[in-house]
């Protein structure tokens, strides 16, 4: 199946830029159940690919894989290989830590730190660069500037990053994944758990946010998908089944699974 | 039709019998289950009176010099707490100072570095510390522990800090082995599992996904660690300690064994002192006039205080983070 659909991946990649994430028969288990089954294909630098399927079909794990975050849990594995840049992040050489700092990611719920709103931003950016107050300060607002949160919290910068509302907090979370100056963006649901207003200020900013960065999306919401990606890849069973523009896969599919999910026959 | 209808006063008449005898046997079982809740509270109160019953004597003829005092002096009856509580809190707050680091960094390494099959065997070990009786805690602290600081350990110190200003003060006199030092570090280790079991608790209810957030901008275990877990457990972290410190102001046995039961207040970590729990365990068999077992009852009120308190705040702040993980 994957064999034959890999000419079409490297079109999709082919027809925006070149390759920033590059994933090679990449299969991973958790204990001794395959969850990705052979995956191959290339994310284009700078646009937005949405990963769409029903739960359980792998979607998340393939996500979590990017940065390595599976591997604070034991007995969980993956094999191939996943090129970033052309390096292969799976080696076991590389550094887990450098690695997430260049590839950041988002989560489902918000997560905000136990500390104030400008810690929240200053604490990861601290962590790998020594800069001065005011550098700081400036850092602090232009990631908040990012994430459309600064009119918001710029008078309560001292305020406690719990006390926001939920899309707020998503929002803080997402300024702090840019002001460590990532160069892949990872975001897993993350307006599944924001009200509408919430979810299209966060879709505005990933469209915003897709001129500096390569932005993968993990969602349920096929509308969504449609509204902000460039590509997107269907899963399903721990299999791609389908990876195409966007457009391509909501308008004339070419898998027949594909057309049931996105029509809504099952899923 | 009919048949139903002549049955129906029958059937309702039984059902009227059932709900009478439920309603007793349930009446029966609410105040069974009332009288035993109230029974704690009697007890409670009970325990609380006959201390201030038991030591109105010793209070009302020393006053409030009764916790400024350090003479305890059985001849000519003039007694003053001061030394006691001044050893209950230098033991226990030497004991905190060791076994909180030790305690929480036994709780990092088995919630986040520990390899998952040495888990349960170091966490059983140190639950398994909490399970031996303070008796042998006690024999082990004098026959074992107190001759070898007493050999090794005291001279060295004394010879290394003799002449330093303060620090010479410190840890000064003969190394007797038992003493204010010696006592503290018992202490420490027992009440190191209540501190290793609540901290690991408390840092099991950080959210994963918070975790993975720190880690997925690169933090590093230590600073996942200290910036996130700790900060976000704080409160629970601080209700264990004070847990464990109601248990080590209180602890006897153990105690009595390697403290020396010296009623001085002494600079030196390395003199004998006395706690309060030693105090009346020692003394009470010799107490023969009034007012000296009033003096013991006394002491017993002031440590019933001392530790309501501690536990009361601890509660609270357990309870503070119960409310925010269920929330």
């Amino acid at each position: 199946m994957s064999q034959m659909l890999s000419p079409d991946m490297t079109i999709a990649a082919e027809a925006v830029t070149k390759a920033k994430i590059e994933v090679k028969n990449l299969n991973f288990y958790y204990g001794q159940s395959k969850a990705l089954k052979d995956i191959t294909l290339s994310l284009p630098e700078r646009s937005v690919t949405a990963f769409i399927g029903p739960s359980g079909c792998g979607k998340s794990t393939l996500l979590r894989v990017f940065n390595r975050i599976y591997e604070l849990y034991p007995k969980q594995t993956a094999e191939g290989q996943v090129l970033l840049d052309g390096q292969n992040i799976l080696d076991r050489s590389q550094d887990l830590n450098l690695l997430r700092t260049k590839i950041g990611m988002v989560f489902q719920k918000p997560t905000p730190f136990p500390m104030s709103i400008y810690e929240n931003i200053a604490f990861g950016v601290r962590l790998y660069e020594k800069i001065s107050k005011a550098e700081m300060d400036g850092r602090v607002e232009q990631a908040l500037k990012r994430a459309a949160l600064w009119t918001e919290v710029k008078d309560k910068l001292n305020a406690s990053g719990l006390s926001l509302s939920g899309g707020q907090q998503q929002r803080l979370c997402i300024a702090r994944t840019v002001a460590v100056k990532p160069e892949v963006i990872l975001l897993d649901e993350p307006a599944s758990a924001l009200d509408p207003l919430s979810t299209a200020k966060i879709e505005e900013l990933i469209d915003e946010l897709q001129a500096d960065y390569t932005i993968v999306i993990v969602t349920h919401n096929m509308q969504q998908a449609a509204r902000v990606s460039k590509q997107t890849a269907f899963m399903y069973l721990g299999e791609l089944v389908e990876f195409d523009r966007t457009e391509k896969i909501f308008t004339s599919p070419r898998e027949k699974r594909t057309q049931d999910y996105i029509t809504g026959r099952f899923g | 039709m009919s048949a139903v209808q002549e049955a129906l006063p029958a059937v309702r008449s039984s059902r009227d019998a059932t709900v009478r005898r439920f309603a007793l046997t349930d009446a029966i079982f609410h105040a069974t289950t009332r009288a035993a809740a109230i029974l704690v509270l009697v007890l409670l109160g009970g325990v609380a009176i006959s201390l201030f019953a038991g030591s109105w004597q010793a209070l009302s003829t020393f006053g409030f010099s009764f916790l400024t005092s350090e003479s305890w002096n059985p001849v000519t009856e003039k007694f003053g707490a001061l030394a006691p509580i001044y050893g209950t809190i230098i033991t226990s707050a030497i004991a905190i100072l060791i076994a909180v680091p030790l305690g929480i960094g036994i709780a990092i390494f088995l919630t986040e570095l520990c390899p998952r099959p040495l888990r349960r065997p170091i966490g059983m070990a140190v639950e398994l510390l909490a399970g031996i009786p303070s008796i042998i805690y006690g024999i082990w602290g004098l026959f074992v522990l107190a001759p070898f600081l007493q050999t090794t350990v005291q001279p060295f110190i004394i010879s290394v800090f003799h002449g330093i200003p303060g620090l010479n003060g410190l840890f000064a006199g003969p190394p007797y082995g038992i003493g204010l030092l010696t006592s503290a570090m018992i202490l420490a280790i027992m009440i190191l599992p209540f501190i290793t079991s609540i901290t690991k608790d408390v840092f099991d209810t950080v959210p994963s996904v918070l975790k993975e957030s720190a880690y997925g901008i690169g933090c590093t275990t230590w600073e996942v660690t200290r910036r996130v877990v700790i900060p976000y457990t704080r409160i629970g972290i601080m209700g264990g300690i004070m847990l464990a410190l109601g248990r080590a102001l209180g602890e006897t046995m153990a105690v009595t064994f390697v403290i020396g039961n010296a009623h001085r207040i002494s600079t030196s970590l390395f003199a004998p002192a006395t706690t309060i729990s030693a105090t009346i365990a020692n003394e009470f068999t010799e107490a023969v006039g009034d007012l000296y077992t009033s003096s013991l009852v006394a002491l017993g009120l002031i440590l019933f205080v001392i530790t309501f308190l501690i536990l009361a705040i601890a509660r609270y702040m357990l309870m503070r983070i119960d409310a925010r993980t269920g929330a």
